[in-house]
């Protein structure tokens, strides 16, 4: 039962497309709709020169996609703790913890690049997966679970950094990170593509696609959807709680070294309010607080939609107090429109 | 349906790495040209300025912003625009970038960090566009120039100032420092204790960090006053931590024991002069935004087509009870 209600929320059944139709399909995209309504205003508003329309030059949609990508990489791990129906503060404490990691271990501790962003990744991945096990095992609300996180993790940067910015600088000898870290520093790849909008890309692919053909999948929409009817039809709750927060934690922690490396430094205070970016690029996304609902290609529209925001109000000049303003009024019609949204 | 919306988050992924594509294609092809592209206009020309701030939060940066809009109100070719970094890098590299994008005519910065700016800054000064970093540095020599303020000098002229004006024959002295790890605070501290070496009967008794905070430094100075029954002078790395410590002093009734001595002295009303003027602080010493000659440099570049220094740093001047009223009135024309 729970898993066909996992199912009709995932994907698109017989069922719903009966029931909501069109008028479905459009709240189900809402994003997508979303993020290319702000695309043409983008257009409209954007300011010209010389007849080139500035936000559509190349360089400004690189720009774009490249200030998106270390919220784009948190938010997809995001996307799933809430779909659980928990949510994950600690994420942007995690992106700092890993940024100064990463710095003090190549550049104070002299390791290699592979080391290095292994162990990274791994205390992430351990981070997380210890968020998890005190909300899954031990009952605590993963609100206030990670809120501890959340401080740990900044605790334990200050304490590995001194307190101060570790500055990456490259090269063979002694406090120097090796050249091969200095590749991903550089912004494209290849000449082609900029490094963090690839490792968004290969991180969003990855997930749709996990998401897809994964049995965790239904195990994941069951748990959100329905804890108690899941766990009575066999579904390894615990053991998904901790797996979803441990994604998360890995997650926030890949995006900690693309930060260091994209700003050549890892400091304790990076990172500080990313979680709420995150959390509103998902809820942007269509994906519910409540768990149960919503989907990733969602949160990555979601998130494009608040980078091309952001930028077309630089663009424009827009005060920095009204651009808070505005964000938070296109999060609350975003959530609005969630509870307009046909049940399926 | 399903497949529907797989091939949707593919495009939405194609699209991303396709926006990424079409950039460096661009950026080589208009690249050699840039640096050579920019010719002076002279006093003909119509000027945007891109003012890229490290946060607004702290009334010193609001006060450095607030500054560069009335000196550019007197330039007509001017126009500037304002962008808040909030205290962190990313977000000021974006602004930067943004910068670029609008194509301006000229840069000015005042970083939240040297090292992660450092290459933003690059990137705009190796397109052409004249840079003026203001107050904190970036990392090698590509930008136009830096102004200001020496925060070694200042820390030892109050150093100086205690030495020789408000204890010649001795006493003790409670410092209150910034946020560790934070340049001025190690340049206020160490300007310091030069400036008090002429006097060896000058002690420090105790130091603790306020983090630039006045709800800090009252709290670190609440403690600081249970442990020393005698304080001379209380040395403050900024203004609003050396009236929390008057403050703290004054709780328990001993703020007429010592003397209290700032750094900053901003002309607004919650700021420095005025808490000397009305007698809180004894001195406190000029840390300058910059604002003024940060538009004066711009003009010198973009309307007189001249060059500017590489590095101006800007005198401090000791505001006490003799000069308070007159400088507040001189730095505020408009009341």
């Amino acid at each position: 039962m729970t898993d066909v209600k996992g199912q009709a929320t995932a994907t698109a059944t017989p069922v719903e497309k009966a029931s909501g139709g069109v008028v479905a399909t459009l709240f189900r995209f809402q994003s997508v709709f979303g993020l290319l309504a702000v695309f043409v205003a983008a257009i409209i508003f954007s300011p010209r020169r010389n007849g080139e329309i500035l936000f559509l030059s190349a360089d400004n949609l690189a720009n774009v996609v490249r200030a998106v990508s270390e919220i784009g990489i948190i938010a997809v791990g995001m996307t799933f703790v809430i779909l659980i129906g928990g949510i994950d503060l600690s994420v942007g404490a995690v992106l700092g913890l890993a940024a100064v990691g990463s710095a003090v271990l190549m550049v104070e501790s002299d390791w290699g690049f592979l080391p290095s962003v292994v162990l990274v990744l791994a205390i992430g991945l351990v981070f997380g997966a210890l968020q998890g096990m005190a909300t899954a095992m031990i009952g605590i609300q993963s609100f206030i679970v990670t809120l501890a996180g959340l401080q740990i993790a900044r605790g334990l940067a200050r304490i590995w950094s001194d307190g101060q910015g570790v500055a990456i600088a490259y090269g063979d000898g002694p406090n120097e990170a090796p050249e091969s870290f200095a590749i991903l520093g550089e912004r494209t790849f290849g000449g082609l593509v900029p490094i963090p909008v690839l490792i968004f890309a290969v991180v969003a692919i990855a997930a749709v696609v996990f998401l897809r053909i994964s049995a965790f999948s239904r195990h994941l929409y069951a748990v959100g959807g329905n804890e108690k009817a899941a766990r009575l039809s066999g579904v390894p709750v615990i053991r998904v709680k901790i797996a979803v927060f441990a994604i998360c934690g890995l997650l926030a922690s890949l995006a900690g070294i693309v930060h260091a490396v994209q700003l050549n430094q890892g400091s304790p205070n990076d990172g500080i309010g990313y979680e709420l970016d995150a959390i509103a690029a998902v809820v942007i996304g269509g994906t519910s607080l409540a768990g149960g609902r919503g989907s990733v290609a969602g949160t990555i529209a979601g998130a494009l939609l608040l980078g091309v925001l952001n930028n077309i109000l630089a663009l424009n000049n827009i005060d920095s107090n009204i651009q808070l303003l505005i964000k938070g009024l296109v999060i609350v019609a975003a959530a609005a429109l969630q509870r307009l949204r046909p049940a399926s | 349906m399903k497949i529907h919306k797989l091939s949707l988050a593919v495009a939405a992924v194609t699209a991303l790495v396709l926006a990424g594509c079409g950039t460096t294609s661009e950026r080589t092809a208009d690249g050699p040209q840039a640096q050579s592209s920019k010719e002076c206009k002279g006093a003909d020309g119509k000027y945007v300025i891109g003012m890229s701030q490290a946060n607004v939060a702290e009334p010193y940066r609001q006060r450095m912003d607030d500054d560069i809009k009335t000196a550019a109100e007197e330039v007509p070719q001017f126009e500037v625009k304002f962008a808040d970094a909030a205290q962190d890098n990313a977000k000021q590299v974006a602004d930067v970038e943004n910068y670029i994008t609008q194509q301006i005519d000229l840069l000015i910065i005042s970083p939240n960090e040297a090292k992660p700016l450092t290459a933003v800054v690059k990137k705009a000064y190796d397109k052409g566009i004249p840079v003026i970093v203001l107050d904190r540095k970036v990392e090698g020599d590509a930008y136009t120039g830096f102004i200001g303020g020496d925060n070694v000098q200042i820390g030892t002229e109050a150093g100086k100032y205690v030495a020789e004006k408000v204890l010649p024959d001795g006493g003790t002295v409670v410092e209150l420092k910034g946020l560790a790890g934070a340049t001025p605070q190690a340049e206020r501290n160490q300007g310091f204790a030069a400036g008090i070496k002429a006097n060896p009967k000058i002690k420090i008794v105790a130091t603790a960090s306020g983090d630039w905070l006045r709800e800090k430094g009252q709290a670190q100075m609440d403690a600081l006053l249970k442990a020393n029954p005698k304080i001379d002078v209380v040395y403050a790395h900024n203004d609003p931590m050396a009236e929390g410590a008057y403050l703290a002093a004054k709780a328990v009734g001993r703020e007429k024991e010592m003397k209290f001595i700032g750094i900053d002295a901003l002309p607004i009303p919650s700021g420095g002069i005025k808490a000397v003027e009305q007698g809180r602080l004894t001195a406190t010493f000029t840390y300058p935004t910059n604002g003024k000659e940060a538009i004066a440099a711009a003009k010198k570049i973009l309307v007189d087509c001249g060059t500017i220094d590489k590095t101006q740093t800007l005198p401090t001047r000791l505001i006490d009870k003799a000069n308070a009223a007159q400088i507040y009135a001189d730095e505020n024309p408009t009341g």
